[in-house]
């Protein structure tokens, strides 16, 4: 169990330093000089020379890449251009926001989606089993663009029900409706399908068979053990829709106008922000493997049986 | 599998049967557009500009699906649109197939620190979310045609990797396969000859799929104007232009989300299809 983890820890990071160095490079890959960004356009030659020591940039790229790598370590991301203060400050202000989607969403998605996918796994070929594959595969062959326009559409504008943008953090939950259930669908979608197979598949073992013969009732054999089992790759893919939740759904967040991670990307990209995106890679990367990290905690607590190898 | 078997159950399935004839229609749409388009599609009259639909009655010199803010012919947009999406899908379905494919072919036959490394990228690759991943690349290097390709291949590429892989690893100590060993048989030979063949079904069915998630993110980009540049038309910036007007010219965003969806569920209906019969032990 412990070697387990550390491997999977010792892997995650591996991941997270790949994408910090992939960064790297892609920022420094892009057109235009950091320090002619840094400056307005007014600048003399000798400001720009000075911004770059300042930056580091005349340094050459293994110095920089070290001086980077050793900032990240004592938790220094660079300072953002745009907003002129460290970027993890920045990231950190903007997370509240994206959290709050995330929690409201990811609640609606485990309340519809798992008992959808598992009754309509226990139903196969019923009313309700139909009903569950047409609504996943509607959900996954919508885009969430669409999703947006069809319930501004419905809530806002043909019915005064829900706020069309904003955010009013936790406190008034009617401004993030919309953009949960905006995000949410596809999730749901992706979770009831599999939700659905990985139970009609469970069903087919012999264990369950046994446990008919020993006479338990279907309720009882659908709860104890056929749920667990096929639960696992439901919970998987929640956890990475999660982790990129996280990083910011930046259709979502620009269309509802919510001051995540997601249109502060945007706003950082556009405005040719290098160290704040570059810091945005990195962090996206890190909750990834966290996120990941739970999710194979989770599993192993749920199923005994994995070998966690 | 014998073609009689496959047609019968080609024919039995209306999952298939549904999905094949949106995609059809759909390609040969996007192939003719330029022929069915009524109107130039960036031609303006902006006395005509909000023109709601007038139906196929309009067919001659109306507009059938109404006009745009510039008093652009929607109709010819959205049909010019899903050339340029379904080209861009094409291109870029082909490259990933080809890519993740020949990295998870050589993942799975050699096994090792090859596996190791290309099972490490895929990891990497999803760590970070595509349309993040996205954005950041169309910003930063130019919002190109082949920028965009470059992003579809970057973030599609892991799951062909990852079946082919899987797929390979099964077939690998199979007899076939050691028998042409003992013949001599070269690892590229094998590769390509014995092991390849017995693997395509599943990327078959990832194929269809993959078309479709391409025309989604596409989409998005687009609809963030990271995407196709205006004034060229694809459904995503159509969208986009039309939100504003969404209160009081609703056509304008419906016609292109609708166009969207019928193309993507169309490919993903045939898909699900596709695995409904080649695949039936795994059809679900």
């Amino acid at each position: 169990m412990v070697k387990f983890f550390t491997k999977r820890i010792l892997c995650l990071l591996l991941v997270v330093w790949i994408v910090s160095v992939l960064a790297f490079v892609m920022m420094r890959l892009a057109p235009g000089d950091a320090a002619v960004m840094a400056l307005p356009d007014y600048a003399s030659e000798e400001q720009i020379a000075l911004m770059r020591t300042k930056l580091g940039l005349d340094k050459p790229y293994i110095t920089q890449y070290f001086m980077y790598l050793g900032g990240l370590f004592r938790g220094d991301f660079g300072t953002s251009v745009l907003y002129e203060r460290p970027c993890l400050d920045v990231i950190m202000e903007r997370l509240p926001a994206t959290l709050s989607v995330t929690v409201v969403c990811s609640a609606m998605v485990l309340l519809i989606s798992i008992p959808l996918g598992i009754i309509a796994g226990v139903n196969k070929g019923g009313p309700v089993d139909f009903f569950a594959v047409l609504f996943a595969l509607l959900g996954q062959s919508m885009s969430v663009v669409w999703i947006c326009v069809l319930l501004l559409l419905l809530c806002s504008v043909r019915h005064n029900w829900l706020p069309s943008m904003g955010y009013e953090g936790l406190r008034d939950i009617r401004y993030l409706i919309m953009p949960a259930i905006a995000m949410g669908y596809k999730m749901c979608a992706g979770m009831v399908r599999m939700g659905r197979s990985g139970m009609i598949d469970v069903l087919d073992e012999d264990y369950i068979t046994c446990a008919y013969a020993r006479g338990m009732s279907p309720w009882a054999v659908n709860c104890k053990y056929a749920f667990k089992n096929s639960i696992i790759p439901v919970i998987t893919i929640f956890g990475m829709d999660v982790a990129s939740m996280l990083a910011g759904a930046v259709i979502i967040e620009t269309t509802f106008t919510i001051p995540g991670i997601g249109s502060m990307l945007v706003k950082a990209v556009s405005n040719r922000d290098y160290p704040l995106t570059q810091s945005t890679l990195v962090v996206t990367a890190a909750m990834f493997a966290i996120v990941n990290l739970v999710v194979d905690i989770v599993n192993a607590l749920i199923d005994r049986r994995m070998k966690l190898n | 599998m014998k073609p009689k078997i496959l047609l019968r159950r080609m024919l039995r399935s209306p999952q298939f049967l549904i999905g094949f004839l949106i995609v059809t229609t759909v390609v040969l749409i996007s192939v003719f557009a330029d022929r069915l388009a009524p109107m130039d599609e960036n031609l303006n009259h902006i006395v005509n500009r909000f023109t709601p639909p007038q139906g196929l009655g309009a067919m001659a010199g109306g507009y059938v699906l109404g006009t745009d803010e510039l008093g652009r012919d929607i109709l010819s947009r959205v049909l010019i649109g899903s050339k340029i999406s379904l080209t861009i899908a094409f291109v870029s379905t082909l490259l990933v197939a080809v890519t993740g494919t020949f990295l998870g072919v050589i993942a799975g036959y050699f096994g090792g620190v090859v596996d190791d490394i290309v099972m490490r990228a895929t990891e990497v690759t999803m760590a970070i979310p595509s349309m993040t991943l996205g954005i950041v690349i169309m910003a930063i290097f130019g919002p190109s045609i082949s920028n965009l390709v470059l992003v579809m291949v970057i973030t599609s590429w892991k799951s062909f990797a990852k079946v082919s892989r899987n797929q390979v690893m099964v077939m690998r100590n199979r007899e076939f396969v050691q028998a042409s060993r003992a013949l001599g048989g070269s690892g590229w030979h094998i590769m390509l000859t014995q092991i390849m063949p017995n693997v395509t079904t599943p990327l078959l069915i990832q194929l269809s799929g993959t078309f479709g998630g391409i025309i989604l993110t596409e989409a998005g980009l687009s609809y963030l104007y990271l995407g196709v540049q205006l004034p060229d038309p694809s459904w995503g910036n159509m969208i986009a232009g039309g939100r504003t007007y969404l209160a009081a010219y609703p056509w304008m965003v419906i016609v292109p989300g609708m166009a969207l969806m019928i193309t993507v569920l169309g490919f993903n209906f045939l898909g699900d299809g596709l695995r409904d019969i080649l695949d039936p032990k795994q059809s679900r």
